[in-house]
Protein backbone atom coordinates (compact mmCIF):
# COMPACT_ATOMS: atom_id res chain seq x y z
CA UNK A 1 0.00 0.00 0.00
CA UNK A 2 1.36 3.42 -0.93
CA UNK A 3 1.46 6.11 1.67
CA UNK A 4 2.65 9.72 1.60
CA UNK A 5 5.02 11.39 4.02
CA UNK A 6 5.15 15.17 4.32
CA UNK A 7 7.34 17.38 6.49
CA UNK A 8 8.33 20.94 7.32
CA UNK A 9 5.15 22.74 6.28
CA UNK A 10 6.30 26.00 7.89
CA UNK A 11 2.96 27.78 7.79
CA UNK A 12 2.86 27.82 4.00
CA UNK A 13 -0.78 27.12 3.13
CA UNK A 14 -0.48 27.37 -0.65
CA UNK A 15 2.30 24.76 -0.64
CA UNK A 16 0.35 22.45 1.66
CA UNK A 17 -2.81 22.72 -0.47
CA UNK A 18 -0.83 21.87 -3.60
CA UNK A 19 0.80 18.84 -1.98
CA UNK A 20 -2.48 17.53 -0.56
CA UNK A 21 -4.09 17.93 -3.98
CA UNK A 22 -1.23 15.96 -5.52
CA UNK A 23 -1.61 13.19 -2.93
CA UNK A 24 -5.37 13.07 -3.48
CA UNK A 25 -4.88 12.89 -7.21
CA UNK A 26 -2.64 9.83 -6.69
CA UNK A 27 -5.44 8.19 -4.70
CA UNK A 28 -3.31 7.89 -1.56
CA UNK A 29 -5.31 7.78 1.65
CA UNK A 30 -2.56 7.45 4.27
CA UNK A 31 -0.52 10.53 5.03
CA UNK A 32 2.00 11.02 7.79
CA UNK A 33 3.45 14.40 8.75
CA UNK A 34 6.91 14.77 10.30
CA UNK A 35 6.31 18.09 12.00
CA UNK A 36 7.33 21.74 11.77
CA UNK A 37 3.83 22.77 10.87
CA UNK A 38 4.66 26.34 11.79
CA UNK A 39 7.59 28.76 11.81
CA UNK A 40 8.64 31.62 9.50
CA UNK A 41 5.62 31.26 7.20
CA UNK A 42 2.56 33.53 7.23
CA UNK A 43 -0.35 31.11 7.86
CA UNK A 44 0.33 29.08 11.01
CA UNK A 45 -3.33 28.70 12.08
CA UNK A 46 -4.56 27.88 8.59
CA UNK A 47 -1.94 25.16 8.16
CA UNK A 48 -2.57 23.57 11.56
CA UNK A 49 -6.32 23.75 10.93
CA UNK A 50 -5.92 21.96 7.60
CA UNK A 51 -3.79 19.20 9.10
CA UNK A 52 -6.33 18.73 11.88
CA UNK A 53 -9.27 18.72 9.44
CA UNK A 54 -7.59 15.99 7.43
CA UNK A 55 -6.73 14.10 10.62
CA UNK A 56 -3.16 13.62 9.44
CA UNK A 57 -1.03 11.84 12.06
CA UNK A 58 1.90 14.12 12.97
CA UNK A 59 5.00 13.96 15.07
CA UNK A 60 6.38 17.08 16.67
CA UNK A 61 8.99 19.19 14.93
CA UNK A 62 11.52 21.51 16.52
CA UNK A 63 9.46 24.58 15.71
CA UNK A 64 6.29 22.98 17.07
CA UNK A 65 8.12 22.22 20.29
CA UNK A 66 9.68 25.66 20.63
CA UNK A 67 6.39 27.45 20.04
CA UNK A 68 4.86 25.53 22.94
CA UNK A 69 7.74 25.45 25.36
CA UNK A 70 9.25 28.82 24.59
CA UNK A 71 12.30 29.58 22.54
CA UNK A 72 14.78 27.30 24.16
CA UNK A 73 16.96 26.07 21.37
CA UNK A 74 20.53 26.76 22.29
CA UNK A 75 22.22 29.61 20.46
CA UNK A 76 24.45 27.32 18.44
CA UNK A 77 21.41 26.17 16.49
CA UNK A 78 21.78 29.34 14.46
CA UNK A 79 24.65 29.80 12.02
CA UNK A 80 24.80 33.56 12.46
CA UNK A 81 23.59 36.44 14.58
CA UNK A 82 21.40 37.50 11.66
CA UNK A 83 19.76 34.08 11.43
CA UNK A 84 19.22 34.08 15.16
CA UNK A 85 17.54 37.50 15.17
CA UNK A 86 15.29 36.45 12.30
CA UNK A 87 14.47 33.17 14.00
CA UNK A 88 13.51 34.94 17.21
CA UNK A 89 11.37 37.42 15.31
CA UNK A 90 9.56 34.63 13.47
CA UNK A 91 9.12 32.74 16.72
CA UNK A 92 7.57 35.71 18.48
CA UNK A 93 5.24 36.47 15.57
CA UNK A 94 4.10 32.87 15.27
CA UNK A 95 3.53 32.53 19.00
CA UNK A 96 1.34 35.63 18.94
CA UNK A 97 -0.68 34.42 15.97
CA UNK A 98 -1.36 30.82 16.97
CA UNK A 99 -4.69 30.12 18.65
CA UNK A 100 -4.69 28.38 22.01
CA UNK A 101 -6.45 25.43 20.41
CA UNK A 102 -3.72 25.04 17.84
CA UNK A 103 -0.99 25.45 20.43
CA UNK A 104 -2.62 22.66 22.42
CA UNK A 105 -2.67 20.53 19.30
CA UNK A 106 1.05 21.09 18.68
CA UNK A 107 1.76 20.35 22.34
CA UNK A 108 -0.05 17.03 22.02
CA UNK A 109 2.09 15.76 19.15
CA UNK A 110 4.34 12.79 19.89
CA UNK A 111 8.09 12.80 19.24
CA UNK A 112 7.83 9.72 17.05
CA UNK A 113 5.25 7.68 15.22
CA UNK A 114 5.67 4.01 14.46
CA UNK A 115 3.92 1.71 12.02
CA UNK A 116 5.31 -1.81 12.14
CA UNK A 117 8.99 -1.45 11.14
CA UNK A 118 8.54 2.10 9.87
CA UNK A 119 9.56 4.92 12.20
CA UNK A 120 8.57 8.53 11.63
CA UNK A 121 10.51 11.39 13.28
CA UNK A 122 11.19 15.04 12.58
CA UNK A 123 14.98 15.24 12.98
CA UNK A 124 16.27 11.93 14.30
CA UNK A 125 15.10 9.37 16.84
CA UNK A 126 17.30 11.22 19.35
CA UNK A 127 16.01 14.74 18.92
CA UNK A 128 13.80 16.99 16.82
CA UNK A 129 16.86 19.23 16.46
CA UNK A 130 19.33 16.72 15.06
CA UNK A 131 19.95 16.79 11.32
CA UNK A 132 20.37 13.47 9.55
CA UNK A 133 22.23 14.77 6.52
CA UNK A 134 22.58 12.55 3.45
CA UNK A 135 26.36 12.47 3.81
CA UNK A 136 26.59 11.91 7.54
CA UNK A 137 28.85 9.11 8.72
CA UNK A 138 27.29 5.83 7.59
CA UNK A 139 27.88 4.07 10.87
CA UNK A 140 26.25 6.90 12.82
CA UNK A 141 23.31 6.90 10.42
CA UNK A 142 22.95 3.14 10.74
CA UNK A 143 23.09 3.44 14.51
CA UNK A 144 20.18 5.92 14.49
CA UNK A 145 17.95 3.52 12.59
CA UNK A 146 19.08 0.29 14.22
CA UNK A 147 18.82 1.44 17.82
CA UNK A 148 15.36 2.82 17.11
CA UNK A 149 14.37 -0.73 16.17
CA UNK A 150 13.25 0.25 12.69
CA UNK A 151 13.93 -0.92 9.17
CA UNK A 152 13.01 2.36 7.55
CA UNK A 153 13.35 5.75 9.19
CA UNK A 154 11.38 8.68 7.78
CA UNK A 155 12.74 12.11 8.72
CA UNK A 156 12.63 15.75 7.65
CA UNK A 157 14.29 18.82 9.19
CA UNK A 158 17.02 19.22 6.53
CA UNK A 159 14.54 20.42 3.88
CA UNK A 160 16.42 18.34 1.33
CA UNK A 161 14.73 15.10 0.30
CA UNK A 162 16.82 11.98 -0.11
CA UNK A 163 16.73 8.21 0.12
CA UNK A 164 19.74 6.55 1.72
CA UNK A 165 20.26 2.81 1.84
CA UNK A 166 22.62 1.52 4.50
CA UNK A 167 23.74 -1.94 3.51
CA UNK A 168 26.62 -4.30 4.17
CA UNK A 169 27.00 -3.06 7.71
CA UNK A 170 29.41 -5.32 9.54
CA UNK A 171 30.82 -4.93 13.03
CA UNK A 172 33.76 -7.16 13.88
CA UNK A 173 35.01 -7.28 17.46
CA UNK A 174 38.11 -9.02 18.77
CA UNK A 175 38.53 -9.01 22.50
CA UNK A 176 41.87 -9.78 24.09
CA UNK A 177 41.42 -12.11 27.06
CA UNK A 178 43.96 -13.21 29.66
CA UNK A 179 42.93 -16.85 29.29
CA UNK A 180 43.72 -17.05 25.61
CA UNK A 181 46.03 -14.16 24.64
CA UNK A 182 47.29 -15.81 21.44
CA UNK A 183 43.95 -16.20 19.68
CA UNK A 184 41.38 -13.81 21.04
CA UNK A 185 37.82 -14.71 20.13
CA UNK A 186 36.36 -12.73 17.28
CA UNK A 187 32.73 -11.90 16.88
CA UNK A 188 31.10 -10.52 13.76
CA UNK A 189 27.68 -8.95 13.48
CA UNK A 190 26.10 -8.32 10.10
CA UNK A 191 23.46 -5.64 10.16
CA UNK A 192 20.52 -5.92 7.79
CA UNK A 193 19.88 -3.21 5.24
CA UNK A 194 18.29 -0.10 6.67
CA UNK A 195 16.88 2.95 4.96
CA UNK A 196 16.60 6.61 5.80
CA UNK A 197 14.04 8.50 3.77
CA UNK A 198 13.99 12.26 4.07
CA UNK A 199 10.73 13.84 2.95
CA UNK A 200 12.21 17.27 2.18
CA UNK A 201 10.00 20.27 2.86
CA UNK A 202 6.51 21.27 1.81
CA UNK A 203 6.67 24.89 2.88
CA UNK A 204 10.33 25.88 2.82
CA UNK A 205 12.19 23.92 0.13
CA UNK A 206 15.94 23.98 0.02
CA UNK A 207 16.73 21.49 -2.69
CA UNK A 208 17.47 23.85 -5.53
CA UNK A 209 14.11 25.19 -6.62
CA UNK A 210 10.88 26.46 -5.11
CA UNK A 211 8.75 23.34 -5.58
CA UNK A 212 7.27 21.71 -2.50
CA UNK A 213 8.61 18.20 -1.93
CA UNK A 214 7.30 15.08 -0.21
CA UNK A 215 7.71 11.31 -0.65
CA UNK A 216 5.47 8.42 -1.61
CA UNK A 217 6.52 5.06 -0.21
CA UNK A 218 5.06 1.70 -1.19
CA UNK A 219 5.28 -0.69 1.72
CA UNK A 220 4.73 -3.74 -0.48
CA UNK A 221 7.42 -3.05 -3.05
CA UNK A 222 9.66 -0.79 -0.99
CA UNK A 223 9.73 1.80 -3.79
CA UNK A 224 10.17 5.44 -2.89
CA UNK A 225 9.28 8.39 -5.07
CA UNK A 226 10.38 11.91 -4.23
CA UNK A 227 7.71 14.17 -5.62
CA UNK A 228 8.12 17.86 -6.46
CA UNK A 229 4.98 19.94 -6.58
CA UNK A 230 4.87 23.46 -7.98
CA UNK A 231 2.65 25.87 -6.10
CA UNK A 232 1.78 29.56 -6.07
CA UNK A 233 4.93 30.85 -4.41
CA UNK A 234 3.98 34.46 -5.06
CA UNK A 235 0.75 33.99 -3.12
CA UNK A 236 2.76 32.99 -0.05
CA UNK A 237 5.27 35.79 -0.63
CA UNK A 238 2.46 38.34 -0.67
CA UNK A 239 1.04 36.83 2.51
CA UNK A 240 4.44 37.16 4.19
CA UNK A 241 4.61 40.87 3.44
CA UNK A 242 0.94 41.47 4.32
CA UNK A 243 1.44 39.69 7.63
CA UNK A 244 4.19 42.13 8.52
CA UNK A 245 6.96 39.56 8.46
CA UNK A 246 10.30 40.75 7.03
CA UNK A 247 10.09 41.10 3.23
CA UNK A 248 13.44 39.34 2.99
CA UNK A 249 11.60 36.15 4.03
CA UNK A 250 9.53 36.47 0.85
CA UNK A 251 12.65 37.09 -1.20
CA UNK A 252 14.39 34.03 0.21
CA UNK A 253 11.33 31.80 -0.36
CA UNK A 254 11.04 33.10 -3.94
CA UNK A 255 14.68 32.16 -4.59
CA UNK A 256 14.32 28.67 -3.11
CA UNK A 257 16.44 29.52 -0.06
CA UNK A 258 15.53 28.72 3.49
CA UNK A 259 14.39 31.62 5.64
CA UNK A 260 17.49 31.11 7.74
CA UNK A 261 20.54 29.06 6.94
CA UNK A 262 21.15 25.72 8.55
CA UNK A 263 23.46 25.57 11.54
CA UNK A 264 27.17 25.23 10.79
CA UNK A 265 27.41 22.11 12.87
CA UNK A 266 24.38 20.34 11.51
CA UNK A 267 24.94 17.27 13.61
CA UNK A 268 24.74 19.32 16.78
CA UNK A 269 22.06 18.23 19.21
CA UNK A 270 20.81 20.79 21.66
CA UNK A 271 21.35 19.53 25.19
CA UNK A 272 18.60 20.83 27.38
CA UNK B 1 59.78 63.67 -14.63
CA UNK B 2 56.64 63.73 -12.55
CA UNK B 3 53.40 62.75 -14.15
CA UNK B 4 49.74 63.44 -13.36
CA UNK B 5 47.15 61.11 -14.87
CA UNK B 6 43.39 61.58 -14.65
CA UNK B 7 41.43 58.33 -15.03
CA UNK B 8 37.68 58.40 -15.56
CA UNK B 9 34.99 55.81 -16.17
CA UNK B 10 31.60 54.54 -15.01
CA UNK B 11 30.97 52.72 -11.70
CA UNK B 12 32.67 49.37 -11.37
CA UNK B 13 34.78 49.63 -14.53
CA UNK B 14 37.97 49.04 -12.57
CA UNK B 15 39.41 52.52 -12.07
CA UNK B 16 40.65 51.93 -8.53
CA UNK B 17 41.98 48.48 -9.39
CA UNK B 18 43.93 49.90 -12.33
CA UNK B 19 45.26 52.73 -10.19
CA UNK B 20 46.41 50.23 -7.55
CA UNK B 21 48.36 48.34 -10.20
CA UNK B 22 50.04 51.56 -11.39
CA UNK B 23 51.02 52.49 -7.84
CA UNK B 24 52.37 49.03 -7.10
CA UNK B 25 54.46 48.99 -10.27
CA UNK B 26 55.83 52.53 -9.85
CA UNK B 27 59.14 52.76 -8.04
CA UNK B 28 58.82 56.39 -7.03
CA UNK B 29 56.42 58.24 -4.75
CA UNK B 30 52.72 58.26 -5.62
CA UNK B 31 49.70 60.35 -4.75
CA UNK B 32 45.99 59.74 -5.19
CA UNK B 33 42.94 61.91 -5.44
CA UNK B 34 39.35 60.80 -5.90
CA UNK B 35 37.13 63.49 -7.31
CA UNK B 36 33.38 63.48 -6.76
CA UNK B 37 31.71 62.71 -10.05
CA UNK B 38 28.61 64.38 -11.38
CA UNK B 39 25.16 62.84 -11.55
CA UNK B 40 23.46 63.01 -14.93
CA UNK B 41 19.95 62.20 -16.17
CA UNK B 42 18.88 59.80 -13.45
CA UNK B 43 22.37 58.39 -12.96
CA UNK B 44 23.48 59.13 -9.41
CA UNK B 45 27.09 59.14 -8.31
CA UNK B 46 27.93 57.27 -5.14
CA UNK B 47 29.35 59.07 -2.12
CA UNK B 48 32.59 57.18 -1.70
CA UNK B 49 33.50 58.77 1.62
CA UNK B 50 37.22 58.04 1.11
CA UNK B 51 36.60 54.31 0.87
CA UNK B 52 38.87 53.92 -2.17
CA UNK B 53 41.59 56.07 -0.62
CA UNK B 54 41.51 53.98 2.56
CA UNK B 55 41.78 50.77 0.55
CA UNK B 56 44.66 52.08 -1.56
CA UNK B 57 46.55 53.44 1.46
CA UNK B 58 46.16 50.09 3.19
CA UNK B 59 47.69 48.38 0.18
CA UNK B 60 50.31 51.09 -0.37
CA UNK B 61 51.00 52.74 3.00
CA UNK B 62 53.24 55.46 1.54
CA UNK B 63 50.56 56.65 -0.85
CA UNK B 64 49.95 60.38 -0.42
CA UNK B 65 46.48 61.84 -0.17
CA UNK B 66 46.38 64.62 -2.71
CA UNK B 67 43.17 66.00 -1.23
CA UNK B 68 45.35 67.21 1.62
CA UNK B 69 46.94 70.47 0.35
CA UNK B 70 50.03 69.94 2.50
CA UNK B 71 50.66 66.51 1.02
CA UNK B 72 49.81 67.74 -2.46
CA UNK B 73 52.35 70.55 -2.19
CA UNK B 74 55.13 68.37 -0.85
CA UNK B 75 55.13 65.93 -3.67
CA UNK B 76 57.04 67.37 -6.53
CA UNK B 77 59.92 64.95 -6.80
CA UNK B 78 60.92 64.19 -10.39
CA UNK B 79 59.56 60.67 -10.38
CA UNK B 80 56.31 61.51 -8.63
CA UNK B 81 53.17 59.86 -10.05
CA UNK B 82 49.83 61.53 -9.28
CA UNK B 83 46.73 59.52 -10.07
CA UNK B 84 43.36 61.21 -10.10
CA UNK B 85 40.16 59.16 -10.22
CA UNK B 86 36.97 60.63 -11.62
CA UNK B 87 33.68 58.68 -11.74
CA UNK B 88 32.07 59.59 -15.05
CA UNK B 89 29.17 57.80 -16.68
CA UNK B 90 29.56 58.88 -20.30
CA UNK B 91 32.66 59.03 -22.49
CA UNK B 92 34.25 62.46 -22.98
CA UNK B 93 33.21 64.30 -26.11
CA UNK B 94 36.78 65.14 -27.02
CA UNK B 95 39.99 63.16 -26.99
CA UNK B 96 42.91 63.70 -24.65
CA UNK B 97 43.05 66.49 -22.11
CA UNK B 98 40.43 68.45 -24.00
CA UNK B 99 37.90 65.85 -22.86
CA UNK B 100 38.37 66.48 -19.16
CA UNK B 101 35.12 67.63 -17.56
CA UNK B 102 35.70 71.35 -17.05
CA UNK B 103 33.75 71.29 -13.80
CA UNK B 104 36.61 69.50 -12.06
CA UNK B 105 39.24 72.05 -13.10
CA UNK B 106 38.73 74.55 -10.23
CA UNK B 107 39.18 71.73 -7.74
CA UNK B 108 42.36 70.57 -9.45
CA UNK B 109 43.73 74.11 -9.65
CA UNK B 110 43.08 74.60 -5.93
CA UNK B 111 45.25 71.56 -5.27
CA UNK B 112 47.86 72.67 -7.83
CA UNK B 113 47.22 69.58 -9.91
CA UNK B 114 47.35 69.74 -13.68
CA UNK B 115 46.77 66.44 -15.52
CA UNK B 116 49.30 65.53 -18.19
CA UNK B 117 47.09 62.76 -19.52
CA UNK B 118 43.42 61.81 -19.42
CA UNK B 119 42.37 58.19 -19.83
CA UNK B 120 38.77 57.03 -19.96
CA UNK B 121 37.58 53.43 -19.60
CA UNK B 122 35.91 52.23 -22.78
CA UNK B 123 37.73 54.81 -24.89
CA UNK B 124 41.44 54.42 -24.37
CA UNK B 125 43.01 51.06 -25.30
CA UNK B 126 45.72 51.55 -22.70
CA UNK B 127 43.09 50.68 -20.10
CA UNK B 128 41.57 47.20 -19.69
CA UNK B 129 38.38 46.52 -21.69
CA UNK B 130 35.30 47.93 -20.04
CA UNK B 131 32.78 45.29 -19.06
CA UNK B 132 30.25 47.43 -17.23
CA UNK B 133 26.63 47.57 -18.26
CA UNK B 134 25.19 50.57 -20.03
CA UNK B 135 23.22 52.11 -17.20
CA UNK B 136 20.12 54.12 -17.96
CA UNK B 137 19.10 54.70 -14.36
CA UNK B 138 21.17 54.42 -11.24
CA UNK B 139 20.40 55.21 -7.64
CA UNK B 140 23.24 55.64 -5.16
CA UNK B 141 23.17 55.02 -1.45
CA UNK B 142 25.81 54.69 1.22
CA UNK B 143 25.98 53.84 4.88
CA UNK B 144 28.51 55.12 7.36
CA UNK B 145 29.74 52.18 9.45
CA UNK B 146 32.52 53.77 11.45
CA UNK B 147 33.46 51.73 14.56
CA UNK B 148 31.08 48.92 13.70
CA UNK B 149 32.13 45.27 13.80
CA UNK B 150 30.33 42.49 11.95
CA UNK B 151 29.41 39.01 12.97
CA UNK B 152 31.37 37.23 10.19
CA UNK B 153 28.69 34.70 9.29
CA UNK B 154 26.06 37.43 9.23
CA UNK B 155 28.22 39.55 6.93
CA UNK B 156 28.41 36.62 4.53
CA UNK B 157 24.61 36.21 4.55
CA UNK B 158 23.97 39.93 4.21
CA UNK B 159 26.38 40.37 1.32
CA UNK B 160 24.86 37.38 -0.47
CA UNK B 161 21.38 38.85 -0.10
CA UNK B 162 22.54 42.35 -1.08
CA UNK B 163 24.23 41.44 -4.35
CA UNK B 164 21.54 38.92 -5.30
CA UNK B 165 18.70 41.40 -5.20
CA UNK B 166 17.04 41.05 -1.80
CA UNK B 167 17.09 44.83 -1.31
CA UNK B 168 16.63 46.01 -4.89
CA UNK B 169 18.57 45.59 -8.12
CA UNK B 170 22.13 46.24 -7.01
CA UNK B 171 24.54 46.94 -9.86
CA UNK B 172 27.54 47.87 -7.79
CA UNK B 173 28.46 47.38 -4.16
CA UNK B 174 31.68 48.02 -2.31
CA UNK B 175 32.49 48.26 1.35
CA UNK B 176 35.14 48.22 4.02
CA UNK B 177 33.99 46.01 6.89
CA UNK B 178 35.55 45.15 10.26
CA UNK B 179 35.59 41.69 11.83
CA UNK B 180 35.97 41.00 15.56
CA UNK B 181 39.46 39.52 15.24
CA UNK B 182 40.79 42.84 13.94
CA UNK B 183 40.78 41.99 10.28
CA UNK B 184 39.13 44.26 7.78
CA UNK B 185 37.90 43.39 4.30
CA UNK B 186 37.36 45.34 1.13
CA UNK B 187 34.19 43.79 -0.29
CA UNK B 188 33.69 44.44 -3.98
CA UNK B 189 30.94 43.40 -6.37
CA UNK B 190 29.86 44.42 -9.84
CA UNK B 191 26.83 43.04 -11.66
CA UNK B 192 28.74 42.37 -14.86
CA UNK B 193 31.36 40.24 -13.13
CA UNK B 194 31.07 36.83 -11.60
CA UNK B 195 31.31 36.60 -7.84
CA UNK B 196 32.38 39.02 -5.15
CA UNK B 197 35.87 39.95 -4.06
CA UNK B 198 36.66 39.88 -0.35
CA UNK B 199 40.13 41.36 -0.12
CA UNK B 200 41.79 41.46 3.30
CA UNK B 201 43.28 44.71 4.49
CA UNK B 202 46.96 44.54 5.36
CA UNK B 203 46.40 46.60 8.47
CA UNK B 204 45.04 44.42 11.25
CA UNK B 205 43.60 46.11 14.30
CA UNK B 206 44.40 44.74 17.73
CA UNK B 207 41.46 43.01 19.39
CA UNK B 208 40.73 45.80 21.84
CA UNK B 209 37.27 47.04 21.02
CA UNK B 210 36.19 48.77 17.87
CA UNK B 211 38.69 49.68 15.14
CA UNK B 212 38.95 53.35 14.30
CA UNK B 213 39.58 52.96 10.57
CA UNK B 214 37.06 53.99 7.96
CA UNK B 215 34.18 51.59 7.43
CA UNK B 216 31.50 52.23 4.87
CA UNK B 217 29.06 50.55 2.51
CA UNK B 218 28.41 52.05 -0.93
CA UNK B 219 25.64 50.71 -3.15
CA UNK B 220 24.45 51.70 -6.60
CA UNK B 221 21.42 50.20 -8.29
CA UNK B 222 17.73 50.54 -8.92
CA UNK B 223 14.70 50.36 -6.61
CA UNK B 224 16.98 50.11 -3.60
CA UNK B 225 15.39 49.65 -0.19
CA UNK B 226 17.71 51.51 2.20
CA UNK B 227 15.48 50.95 5.23
CA UNK B 228 15.57 47.19 4.73
CA UNK B 229 19.33 47.24 4.19
CA UNK B 230 19.85 49.22 7.38
CA UNK B 231 17.55 46.90 9.33
CA UNK B 232 19.51 43.86 8.21
CA UNK B 233 22.85 45.55 8.86
CA UNK B 234 21.70 46.36 12.40
CA UNK B 235 21.00 42.65 12.96
CA UNK B 236 24.52 41.78 11.78
CA UNK B 237 26.58 44.17 13.91
CA UNK B 238 28.03 43.06 17.21
CA UNK B 239 27.14 44.70 20.49
CA UNK B 240 29.92 45.76 22.87
CA UNK B 241 29.22 42.75 25.08
CA UNK B 242 29.36 40.20 22.26
CA UNK B 243 32.44 41.86 20.78
CA UNK B 244 34.22 41.64 24.11
CA UNK B 245 33.18 38.01 24.41
CA UNK B 246 34.83 37.27 21.08
CA UNK B 247 37.92 39.41 21.54
CA UNK B 248 38.87 38.35 25.08
CA UNK B 249 40.15 34.90 24.04
CA UNK B 250 42.09 36.47 21.17
CA UNK B 251 43.88 38.80 23.57
CA UNK B 252 44.73 35.88 25.81
CA UNK B 253 46.10 33.93 22.89
CA UNK B 254 48.02 36.63 21.05
CA UNK B 255 49.18 39.22 23.48
CA UNK B 256 48.70 39.30 27.22
CA UNK B 257 50.37 42.74 27.38
CA UNK B 258 48.57 45.82 28.77
CA UNK B 259 45.90 47.48 26.75
CA UNK B 260 46.92 49.91 24.05
CA UNK B 261 45.04 51.77 21.35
Amino acid sequence: MAHAVISCLHANLAALEAVLADIDQLGIATITCLGDLVGYGPQPNEVVDRVRERAIPCCQGCWDEDIIEGLNSCECSYPSQLAERRGHLAHQWTAEQLSETNKAFLASLPMTLRRDRLLFVHGSPNSQHEYLLPDMDAFAALERVHTADADTLFCGHTHRPYVRELRDGVIRVRVQTPTDPQSPPEREMALPMRRIINAGSVGEPRHGNTHATYVVHDEATGSVEIREVPYDVEHTCRAIVEAGLPPVFAWRLRQGFEYAERADDASHVCER
Amino acid sequence: MSQTVLVSGPPGCGKTHWILKQIQSHSGPCGYLRLAGYSVNGLSQARDGELDLTWLQDQCPRLLDLADPDQAQATRSPDFLALIELPQFHPPLEAGLAGVDIRVMPRLRALHLAPDRHLHFGRDPELPPQDTLDFSQLQAWSLHLHRTVWDPASLSSFWFELVNGAYGDVYRAKALMNLPDGRGFFCNWMVSREGSEFLPLQGIARPYGRPDRLSRLVVQGKDLDPAAIEATVADCLLSDAVLELQQAPLRERHNPSPRSA
